[in-house]
């Protein structure tokens, strides 16, 4: 999981609790003009809008209150991000096989998608991608699809 | 007590039968499984298996389903034990001791107690749920929309006071569980909310893909790119009995761990793994010989292991009797028995005997199936832990999306999936507990809709959660518990029990 890296006492800089705090009453703020094309109703007769400008009143609050008290957390650039970049690349992959899903069937998005990550992203050899992607595609689509009876989306060549 | 005995009977005459049987051997094996694998808890396995259970019976749906639970439950211990990587975070705490008796050559009794604590401890929280929750149903019989606002509150307060980080953070992430849990259509005026045109979001948040994605894809997100397979010891059948004196040692820790794992699994929160934690701290302050801790004593593994389960245990009393739900879990269990048109509440006990009984009985059979499966079969199951994780996680990844699709066939849930996995995990980065969103998702409708519902019966009047006793006291217990917990901020010097038992807390 994450770990504390040990901050240098005395340094300037923001943290990461008051960064933290700061976004959420950045995001209780925008849900607050959101909300604004519902009505609020009265507190005798809440309406609509009423609970998610309370629970945004609320997330406000605990924004600033995190924000104030976040003077002794690590400092925001004390926070590593190592994995970032193979994060990102795995969600935009993700992403790409979500928008490829019904569109090709779930066994080729599946086989795409593990051939990308084992043999592009953590270059593995070849016939143990071929094996594991092609596998994985025929045989989860048997278990979930077939045996199981979950409608699996199939390409438009009935594949 | 005759009743509860004829229909515990009644219960091993559904849980007995071969097709039942078949489903609980399987989910015991599954959730094993998935406990061992890191990144996928109990939570991602039991969501990622839901849409499997739409065309099974509501019994075996739930006697699945929670085999899964204490499956994974057992599974994460033996990766802790064997190998220092807990399958799932309540095993956090086996690991201290767990892997350090391997190193010292007794990963074979750290297993075997590490089982029968579990098997203990599961027993006893069966019993517990066998006992309380049809009482606690009956009681709630006399709840109206105030008492289940005033329930809710409380349960929200509690959450914060048990949290295992900053009780303000986790106030926050329930606030943005709640908010999202607005999303949809009002049921009260008909508004569709916060939707942005898309329609399927007039139908709300769905509990699968917020799990998978908080909690599966952005574990994903934080370890892809790890190192290799470890080096995993295979203990051989033989080794797994513990000498009288590790017998001896290790009663206590269970017989503790179960009652405390009990009572902290039925408040609401991340409770397994809040009681595994409280239960290290615990016995080591009772422990004649502290220093053993953190060096290979057994109890280290006994209690956590004891309490975790009895734990999972507790969670299944509001959730069948009241049918709120204190966990992720839960909430996913309860979207799975909605499916198939029952309403989990009061009167599931009562209405739906053969659902609640034939799942109590289940649990017992279950806890001996995990007993005398596992323990054999430890050996076999470390196998799972030589897979390179680089071959792991894109199968798990391919997993989290056609368990996330198949629930409702809806491409917007791998989005939302896919969303939530990247907001989890930004927010573990930032150190937010992320339980707490995944429950206020579920209890943000059932919240707005009896706050509105008690101010329609009091005609606006807020005095009505004051003229009701069992409103009022709700109120009150869970006002003095969040005083509790937000005592260590206003008073700096003030005591915070998390600390005391080795978890976060409050900052600064």
């Amino acid at each position: 999981m994450t770990e504390q890296t040990p901050q240098a006492p005395g340094k300037r800089g923001l943290k990461s609790d008051q960064f933290s705090g700061l976004m959420l009453v950045a995001f209780a703020l925008y849900v607050a003009w959101e909300n604004r094309a519902y009505p609020v109703g009265s507190l005798q007769e809440p309406g609509p809008g009423y609970m998610p400008l309370l629970l945004a009143i609320f997330i406000g609050v605990m924004g600033l209150l995190i924000a104030l008290g976040g003077g002794k957390s690590q400092r925001l650039t004390a926070i590593t991000w190592p994995e970032a970049t193979r994060a990102i690349v795995i969600l935009l992959a993700c992403g790409v096989g979500a928008f490829a899903l019904e569109r090709i069937g779930y066994r080729l998005t599946v086989i795409a998608l593990l051939i990308f990550f084992l043999g592009v992203l953590e270059r593995r050899r070849p016939l143990p991608v071929a094996l594991v992607s092609i596998g994985f595609g025929f045989i989860s689509y048997y278990i979930v699809g077939d045996l199981l009876h979950v409608p699996l989306p199939r390409s438009p060549w009935g594949f | 007590m005759v009743e509860t005995f004829q229909n515990l009977l009644l219960g091993f005459s559904i849980a007995l039968s071969p097709s039942i049987l078949v489903y609980a051997f399987a989910g015991c094996i599954i959730g094993t499984l998935v406990g061992m694998m890191p990144g996928l808890g109990p939570l991602a396995g039991i969501s990622l298996l839901l849409p499997a259970t739409f065309g099974l019976n509501p019994i075996i749906a739930i006697v699945l389903l929670s085999g899964v639970y204490y499956g994974a439950m057992y599974g994460g211990s033996t990766t802790s034990i064997l190998v220092r990587i807990p399958g799932e975070a309540a095993s956090v705490m086996t690991c201290i001791d767990g892997y350090e008796m391997t190193k010292n050559g007794r990963a074979g009794p750290a297993l075997a107690i590490a089982a029968i604590g579990s098997f203990i401890a599961g027993t006893v929280g069966v019993i517990g749920l066998m006992l309380l929750a049809p009482t606690l149903a009956e009681f709630a019989l006399r709840f109206g929309p105030p008492e289940y606002t005033a329930l809710l509150m409380m349960g929200l307060f509690i959450l914060a006071y048990m949290s295992s980080g900053s009780t303000i953070k986790t106030l926050a992430s329930a606030g943005l569980g709640l908010l999202l849990g607005m999303i949809g259509i009002d049921v009260m005026s008909g508004y569709t909310r916060f939707s942005f045109d898309v329609v399927e979001l007039g139908d709300g948040v769905g509990i699968v893909p917020v799990a998978v994605g908080l909690f599966g894809i952005s574990e994903i997100l934080l370890t892809a790119g790890q190192a290799a397979a470890v080096k995993v010891q295979r203990p051989r059948l033989r080794d797994l009995i513990p000498s009288r004196e590790e017998f001896r040692l290790s009663v206590g820790p269970i017989a503790r761990g179960s009652l405390l794992g009990f009572m902290i699994g039925i408040i609401p929160g991340s409770a397994h793994i809040i009681s595994s934690f409280v239960s290290y701290g615990m016995e080591r302050r009772l422990a004649k010989d502290p220093e053993r801790f953190g060096k290979g004593a057994i109890e280290g593994v006994a209690g956590p292991e004891s309490a975790n389960n009895a734990a999972a245990s507790g969670a299944f009393v509001p959730m069948m009797a009241l049918g709120i739900p204190t966990s992720p879990v839960t909430a996913v269990m309860i979207a799975a028995i909605m499916v198939h048109g029952i309403s989990p509440g009061p009167l599931l006990i009562s209405q739906q005997p053969e659902l609640f009984w034939g799942f109590v009985a289940s649990m017992y059979v279950g806890n001996v199936v995990l007993l005398i499966l596992n323990l054999p079969m430890v050996g076999l199951f470390v196998n799972l832990l030589r897979i390179p994780y680089s071959y792991l996680y894109p199968c798990i990844l391919a997993f989290c999306i056609l368990g996330t699709y198949s629930v409702a066939n809806s491409m917007l849930d791998v989005w939302m999936m896919l969303i939530m996995g990247g907001i989890g995990y930004i927010l573990r980065k930032f150190h937010y507990d992320l339980a707490p969103i995944a429950l206020g998702l579920v209890l943000a409708p059932m919240l707005e809709l009896s706050l509105r519902q008690s101010l329609a019966m009091s005609a606006g009047d807020y005095g009505i959660f004051l003229e009701r006793p069992i409103a009022t006291t709700m109120f009150a217990l869970g006002l003095l518990l969040f005083l509790l917990a937000i005592k260590p901020l206003i008073f700096k010097r003030g005591k915070d029990w998390r600390k005391d038992v080795g978890l976060e807390g409050e900052q600064g």
